[in-house]
């Protein structure tokens, strides 16, 4: 056994024995010699403060030093010491919508999974499994994968592992699209300082891609935004959707793999609810900014955006335009009314915002998986991490110490019992 | 030890403990003393009542052989009590008168609280004062008076009747050397008890007990003729405590637990010297005889010779 935090139990200790010594000077009265005459002596309090050769209340002086002892052996965090292992390893299983199917990451981690390992799962943000069987309950995120994230939890899960094993094998089970390399990605795989094994699973078809850069437009023949998507399919950096002005079918959502952007021309725009009429100043998509009066109808509520993504906001920063996942797809809700009048819909701003409302699903293609150098560099070379390189971590859970804590607080309530006596 | 031959062994008197020899070793204790003071007298302070012939002066005129003076006849007056002699020679009737002698029954009175049992050591104040109580009594009954004595102990009063008969000393004798100070008892009730038998009160104590009490009962004996004594038995220690104690106890009352360090060693003493100054002059000037007894300052019998020798009135220490 041993301790995370040894100070704590150290100062128990000192508390401990400073309770006994104190246990051991009473305060009392000296013994009085007898005197008949002693009332004419003037009155005044008189204590001393005596050393004595036995404690004075043995069980509450036990009782206490009980609970400081417990309560600083508690804070103290004991950790019972395992049984060392030559080498542990660390999952990081992409679950990001790179992914083609996770069951496949699930039974590539079967065969190497053993007691002990730490599984860590991945998509914009990583967490780790209690053990692999978990791993056949994880689905697909709907968001892009960020293999930086992933790698510092990997480090973390080694901090954790070095009092267990001599050396630490990193697996990746990835697609490694490109999408899920940053910029930091090299520098935070240099903190391993080990050799890494690389698992690539199959990836996430985009279909949007597949289906070729257009807008497809269904309205009436007078909508002005025929226009802009016209326009916008002319321009270089397309994209491909299927813009819905009038009603929406069922078949809208389910016949097709590419963007369904419903626009509609007055309808309620689906998952909103009709808001009190105003203006609104302007719409921004983050790289695009529409500076226009805009007659603001409809609002997303807080509940409908929960699981969405915004993709365009108006200028006071409600939603203006969300997106929302469905099967393979996705569907695009937009509250911007357009009107005909002016100039607003032949100006390149407001078609690049309607190129960046078509754009695929999630913001933007996966990209092509990684290989050659960059895989290189990320699987990196000689032998597996040593334990000890990696740093002691200092939120280990002490099993022990909510025991000791219960121990205290009944030591506590037993001397408060005793002591009343 | 010739006392005891004279008067009869313990035995003799009744006193002797079956199984024990503490009478006889009580009685060697006192002999000295009583050797010491049997030829004291004691005589009253003031003409006594009337009664059973003694020997002191009583306030009645009778018929006694020892002439006084004339008194013209007065019709009631007992005409065999006319001088015929003198009536023959000067043809007018006169009373012949002469002073009568009468008893003064001496009652003692011993306070047997538990602050008479000081110093713990050697119990020096109660063992004065059982010497006194021996030796007032042995004076007293050596001069003609029945002696009786009132123990106020931590129980009842121990009460001996004033006797004249010779084994009251040995049954004195008995009564303090079974008596061990304990308790805090008022010594009021036992002075009452006391002065209803005797025309002499002899009160030995320390006064540390219902004091006020004792003086205002005793005021009133004195008022209605009684003769009383007051020997207030200081020790040593308690004029001048050791130094070596910290902390004092009152042994009859358990809250006064109180350090006498420093200055209030020193406000100690001038508190009890003010107290005792005080005492003495309030029962002085209540008509009561006051001597203050120093265990160790003064033997048992010259302090009894003290008391005894005739004075006016004034305390003396």
């Amino acid at each position: 056994m041993t301790f995370l935090a040894p100070g704590f139990l150290y100062a128990a200790l000192a508390v401990a024995a400073g309770i006994a010594a104190l246990h051991f000077i009473v305060t009392r009265q000296p013994r009085a010699a007898v005197l008949p005459t002693a009332r004419f002596v003037p009155d005044s309090p008189a204590t001393a403060i005596v050393r004595d050769a036995r404690p004075s209340d043995l069980l509450l002086m036990l009782l206490r030093m009980l609970i400081v002892l417990a309560a600083g052996a508690a804070l103290a965090r004991p950790v019972i010491k395992p049984s060392r292992e030559p080498s542990g390893r660390v999952f990081l299983v992409d679950a990001s919508r790179a992914v083609a199917d996770t069951r496949e990451a699930a039974d590539s981690l079967k065969r190497l999974y053993r007691a002990g390992d730490a599984v860590i799962v991945f998509d914009s943000s990583a967490r780790t499994l209690r053990s692999a069987d978990s791993l056949a309950t994880i689905k697909r995120a709907a968001v892009r994968g960020n293999l930086s994230g992933a790698l510092i939890a990997s480090l973390r899960a080694a901090s954790s592992m070095r009092d267990r094993v001599d050396s630490v094998d990193l697996v990746l089970v990835s697609p490694f699209a490109a999408e899920e390399f940053d910029a930091a990605t090299d520098s935070i795989r240099k903190l391993w300082k080990g050799r890494a094994r690389l698992i690539r699973t199959n990836a996430r078809v985009d279909t949007t891609l597949a289906r070729g850069n257009a807008i497809e437009l269904r309205s009436s023949s007078d909508d002005a935004l025929a226009v802009t998507t016209a326009i916008a399919n002319k321009s270089a950096n397309r994209s491909g959707a299927r813009l819905i002005r009038n009603a929406l079918s069922p078949n809208d959502t389910t016949s097709s793999a590419q963007p369904v952007v419903v626009w509609p021309v007055s309808e309620r725009p689906p998952f909103a609810i009709a808001s009190s009429p105003d203006v609104s100043g302007g719409i921004t998509t983050g790289a695009t900014q529409v500076v226009a009066p805009f007659n603001r109808r409809w609002r997303f509520p807080t509940d409908s955006i929960r699981s969405a993504r915004v993709i365009a906001r108006w200028a006071d920063g409600e939603p203006a335009a969300i997106e929302k996942e469905i099967g393979q797809s996705c569907i695009k809700s937009v509250a911007i009314p357009v009107v005909g009048i002016g100039d607003l819909v032949i100006r390149s701003e407001f078609v690049a915002l309607v190129n960046s409302i078509a754009s695929p699903c999630g913001g933007s293609s996966f990209g092509a998986p990684k290989s050659g150098d960059a895989l290189a560099a990320l699987a990196g070379t000689g032998p597996l991490a040593t334990s000890s390189y990696f740093p002691a971590r200092e939120d280990i859970e002490s099993p022990l110490a909510p025991w000791l804590f219960g121990i205290a607080s009944l030591a506590a309530l037993a001397e408060l019992f005793v002591r009343r006596k | 030890m010739a006392l005891f031959r004279r008067e009869g062994t313990a035995a003799d008197a009744g006193v002797k403990s079956p199984g024990t020899n503490q009478p006889v070793d009580s009685y060697n204790k006192f002999a000295p003393l009583l050797d010491a003071v049997r030829g004291i007298r004691w005589p009253a302070r003031s003409q006594v009542r009337g009664g059973i012939p003694g020997a002191h002066t009583s306030r009645l005129r009778g018929i006694s052989a020892e002439f006084t003076e004339y008194r013209p006849y007065r019709q009631g007056d007992d005409p065999r009590r006319i001088d015929w002699k003198l009536f023959a020679r000067s043809d007018r009737a006169y009373i012949r008168l002469s002073n009568d002698r009468a008893i003064l029954p001496t009652m003692i009175v011993l306070d047997a609280s538990a602050s008479m049992a000081f110093p713990v050591a050697t119990n020096a104040k109660w063992d004065l004062a059982a010497k006194l109580g021996v030796g007032l009594g042995s004076v007293a009954r050596n001069s003609g008076d029945p002696v009786g004595m009132v123990i106020a102990r931590e129980s009842e009063p121990l009460v001996l009747a004033p006797r004249m008969r010779s084994s009251v000393t040995h049954e004195i004798i008995r009564a303090v050397s079974q008596t061990e100070p304990a308790g805090s008892a008022p010594l009021s009730p036992a002075v009452s008890l006391a002065a209803q038998t005797g025309g002499r009160l002899v009160i030995v104590t320390d006064f540390l007990g219902d004091a006020d009490e004792l003086l205002s009962v005793a005021s009133r004996w004195v008022v209605a003729g009684r003769e009383v004594h007051a020997i207030h038995i200081v020790a040593r220690e308690e004029i001048d405590p050791s130094h070596e104690s910290a902390m004092v106890a009152d042994p009859e009352a358990a809250d006064i637990r109180r350090p006498m360090i420093g200055e209030a060693r020193d406000q100690y003493i001038e508190r009890f010297s003010a107290w005792r100054d005080d005492l003495s002059h309030q029962w002085s000037d209540a008509g009561v005889l006051y001597t203050l007894a120093i265990p160790g300052d003064e033997s048992a019998d010259h302090l009894i010779r003290r008391v005894t020798a005739i004075r006016s009135g004034a305390a003396i220490a």
